[in-house]
């Protein structure tokens, strides 16, 4: 089978072709949207109403699908922004004489510092509560705007008038037409550059592999925390736009309005560029076209989403494009041989001779006995360290100590001679210690190579700042080349070569395990924790994998291998420490270890 | 200070209840029910209608149960379950739930009408002297049966096998449904129990309120409240507990510091709460209970 695997030759290009798309259809779509745009704002008011709201909730829903579809956070909160942001507009333009254009900073940091402290409060309860507590806070915006004098109560606010044009452009239209239009523009365009830029593989892997993401180095908490306040902003720029559009009042921003929000996103296809836009429009526009009875007109629109969520859970445009997926992967994209610059040295540290402390280190959960007592535990520099037991003896749960997702109740952790209590796992990462799991932790959706390239987001200068405008950066060509050739590399070196632009939700599990790997060994780190590496694996890719593991080994990585295969690992290690109920047995080279009487108890399984 | 008091039990009573209805339902299934003030407003048109035409209230009082049971039935099987098939840990029940209130709602107001209804008086007329307390017959009705149906229900979960299949389920629905729970089933008895709690509610506010289309959607949220503020979302009966303490957070408002005060200040205590305990005060584990072992620590050794 592998064989066959190799005749397909490797593919990284895909991305790079995608960047290469035609520029020209880009233009005349451009001109089109413009021209869209000329025509509308020179209709009629009724005409003009029915596009300026639904492209306001354009960009509404696509503020939601930057965090429920690429974090996979479900805000309830969208409302609660688009109504600070409308309410400070018609505040400070009536009662303060404020300009509009020099409020809309104002509006965007206000929203945005809004969001990032919900997120941070948040943070601390993920999935659901995540919702319940945006849920909560449109809830009281809603109750405070009905119930303040400053906000006009229930009848609510006038808002301002949008500036006029001079003369000489008169013929361009409404100027408020305009504005929305061109910041709904923007608005796409920014969200269709963040998912061709290298950050986008990032989010997605906090979204659906949380510890892999971190293991990466990402700052997962920082991430989710600074991109809910992008998304905050947003619908506070929504906010802004709509304050023009008339009266603002708390009933176009109650709860109903964030989950009407979420609907368009469902409906439309969460995580695309259209669909949040397809859903904006079908649930803005509806009333408008289907002019009936409010009751049954309600009624029907109750029932159409609850069908739409039923059948197409992945939303219209996810259906169409799951079709043109199942097409287009018949067509096999051709190699590009990417002029890659080469990895950066790996960084020799040459201070301490010790990579790995563990000094005294105990764990325990709130129940339940220890797991985990005064293991000592030091793993030489440049040596491969083995670490065996029976099921249930700690092993993991050391595995996890050592990289910083559980934290010691007593005990200390150095590495390279230096304690490194309280830096979260990310930090870790950054230090050069990468780690895989026992179950694979990597996002479904992407290709294994797009998953190998998280390991590599650190090392994209500016990353965070290039992202939103990624595609129009000459810059960016080079360093997706170089990202694309060097994941390529990765899993060309444990043999996963073939595999690059296979999804992992297609790839046998030995697949998902060599990816792992790649993802580690691609960030050049100079300690690897391998967390059972060989399940899954054939035998021929056991025995590559400890070539490759020693070839690592020659280039001077430290390593610590947890496994159940002794007959592959106890040849590779320079010494094995072993693991029985939370205790260090014994630590000693694999030869002793193998005659230890106690090991052959407890482990081989001898009387 | 007595009056506010119990009038704020009896209130927080029904909220309780509501709220109780809402984490029956999504103990076992993670799934919030927004309906759920729409199928209890569904109890009280349908009382309000069998009354009118004549019926003896207490047939009035069981047609509009049987109706909210039914509903929240209905529910389970349209917005919840199909749902839940596709994906289990998804975030689709939010529209498909907030769909069927729009269905429910708005069909109910096509049906009866958007005003509001006469409801059978019960026992409203009767009013009881509590040193200078009044209580009407209906405000004590409302917190018997609170107390009963919150012991009831707590007696269940905790002792019968059947109790017990609802906890599996709620910590692991597909080991429960390895071991041969039928997951299926139980949901649909916790929806029906969720109903009947919610139409239980409706029927004691009655009477005060009318019977009104649009009562569901404050009502609910105050459902919501209760059961965050108590934590029912860990523990049903906490959310009882939560009702309670948003009553008379709300009557006490009212009374000391102005009429208006309950619309905006049980908001503010909800926020500080979660703040403090993002899981409740009552739900175990989270602040009540964490404060209770800090003080005690012989409580935690006996635990």
């Amino acid at each position: 089978m592998s064989e066959k695997l190799h005749a397909m030759s490797a593919a990284p290009g895909l991305t790079l072709s995608r960047l290469r798309a035609p520029r020209l259809g880009l233009c005349l779509l451009l001109l089109a949207y413009l021209l869209g745009s000329w025509t509308v704002a020179r209709s009629g008011l009724d005409v003009q109403s029915l596009v300026l709201v639904a492209a306001i909730f354009g960009i509404l829903a696509i503020s939601l699908d930057l965090v429920a579809g690429m974090l996979g956070l479900y805000s309830l909160g969208q409302g609660g922004f688009f109504g600070i942001g409308a309410y400070l507009t018609a505040i400070a333009v009536n009662d303060l004489g404020a300009s509009p254009f020099l409020l809309l900073p104002v509006v965007l940091v206000v929203s945005g510092a809004a969001g990032i402290l919900i997120g941070a409060m948040s943070l601390r309860v993920s999935g659901l509560y995540f919702a319940i507590t945006t849920f909560i806070f449109t809830l009281v915006l809603t109750v405070l705007a009905t119930d303040l004098q400053i906000t006009g109560g229930t009848q609510g606010l006038l808002g301002p008038s949008f500036p006029d044009l001079p003369e000489m452009l008169s013929f361009l239209g409404a100027p408020v037409a305009w504005c929305i239009l061109l910041a709904l523009l923007l608005i796409v365009a920014l969200i269709w550059s963040l998912r061709r830029s290298p950050l986008y593989p990032v989010l997605l892997a906090i979204r659906d592999a949380e510890p892999f993401a971190e293991a990466a180095g990402v700052r997962t908490a920082a991430l989710k925390i600074g991109v809910f306040g992008i998304s905050a902003a947003m619908a506070g720029l929504a906010g802004w736009l709509f304050s023009f559009m008339g009266v603002v009042s708390p009933g176009q921003f109650d709860w109903s309005v964030s989950l009407n929000i979420l609907v368009m996103l469902l409906v439309g296809g969460i995580n695309t560029t259209l669909g949040p836009l397809l859903g904006a429009a079908f649930v803005s526009m509806f009333p408008a076209i289907v002019n009936i009875n409010p009751w049954l007109q309600e009624i029907i629109y109750g029932a159409l989403s609850i069908c739409a969520i039923t059948f197409f859970p992945a939303g219209v445009v996810g259906l169409i494009l799951r079709r043109l997926q199942g097409a287009r992967s018949a067509a096999h994209v051709e190699s590009e041989a990417a002029p890659g610059t080469a990895a950066p040295p790996r960084v020799a540290r040459d201070g301490a001779e010790i990579a790995i402390e563990c000094r005294a280190v105990d764990f325990g959960y709130a129940v339940g006995p220890r797991v985990l007592r005064k293991v000592d535990l030091s793993v030489r520099r440049g040596h491969i360290h083995g670490l065996i037991g029976p099921n249930g003896s700690g092993k993991s749960t050391l595995a996890n100590v050592i990289a910083g997702r559980l934290h010691p109740s007593s005990g200390e952790i150095l590495m390279n001679g230096r304690s490194v209590h309280g830096v979260s796992p990310s930090g870790r990462a950054r230090l050069g210690m990468r780690r895989t799991f026992q179950a694979a932790q990597l996002v479904r959706e992407l290709s294994a190579g797009q998953n190998v390239s998280v390991g590599l987001h650190t090392q994209i200068p500016h990353l965070f700042r290039r992202a939103p405008v990624w595609p129009f950066l000459p810059s960016a060509r080079a360093d997706i080349a170089s990202l694309n050739h060097r994941s390529a590399e990765a899993l060309r070196a444990v043999d996963a070569g073939a595999w690059v632009d296979r999804h992992i939700a297609d790839v046998p599990h030995g697949i998902e395990q060599l990816t792992q790997l790649a993802a580690v060994c691609v960030a050049a780190p100079d300690i690897i924790i391998l967390d059972e590496p060989a399940t899954g694996l054939s035998r021929r890719e056991v025995d590559h994998l400890a070539e490759i593991l020693s070839a690592l080994k020659a280039e001077g990585v430290t390593m610590i291998i947890i496994e159940h295969q002794t007959r592959f690992l106890l040849p590779l290690c320079d010494q094995v420490t072993v693991l029985n109920a939370g205790e260090v047995i014994v630590t000693a080279t694999a030869d002793e270890v193998r005659a230890h009487p106690v090991v052959r108890q407890v482990y081989l399984g001898e009387q | 200070m007595l009056q506010f008091l119990l009038s704020g039990v009896a209130i927080g009573a029904v909220y309780g209840l509501i709220g109780m209805a809402l984490a029956i339902s999504f103990y076992v299934t993670r799934v919030i029910n927004f309906a759920q003030g729409q199928i209890m407003m569904i109890a009280m048109m349908l009382t309000a209608t069998a009354a009118s035409a004549g019926l003896p209230p207490l047939v009035a009082v069981f047609l509009g149960l049987l109706g909210a049971v039914l509903i929240a039935v209905l529910s389970y099987y349209v917005a919840v379950k199909p749902i839940l098939a596709v994906n289990r840990l998804g975030f689709g029940w939010l529209v498909s739930t907030l769909g069927f209130a729009v269905i429910v709602e708005n069909a109910a107001a096509l049906l009866w009408g958007p005003t509001s209804r006469p409801f059978p008086q019960m026992l409203n007329g009767i009013s009881l002297h509590l040193g200078q307390a009044v209580l009407t017959g209906q405000q004590l009705l409302s917190i018997l049966v609170a107390v009963i149906l919150a012991g009831l229900f707590e007696a269940v979960r905790r002792y019968t096998l059947f109790g017990k299949l609802g906890v599996a389920i709620a910590a692991d629905p597909e080991m429960a449904s390895a071991v041969g729970a039928n997951t299926s089933l139980v949901a649909v008895v916790a929806f029906a129990i969720s109903g009947l709690f919610a139409g239980i509610a409706g029927i004691l506010i009655g009477p005060n309120t009318f019977a009104n289309p649009y009562l569901g959607h404050t009502y609910g949220i105050f459902g919501f409240i209760a059961m965050m503020i108590g934590g029912g979302t860990e523990k049903p009966v906490a959310a009882m507990f939560g009702g309670i303490l948003l009553g008379v957070l709300a009557e006490g408002a009212n009374t000391l510091i102005d009429s208006q005060a309950s619309d905006w200040f049980p908001f503010v205590v909800l926020v500080i709460i979660l703040i403090v305990s993002p899981r409740g005060l009552f739900s175990g584990g989270g602040g009540w209970d964490a404060l209770r072992r800090r003080l005690m620590p012989a409580v935690r050794d006996a635990a």
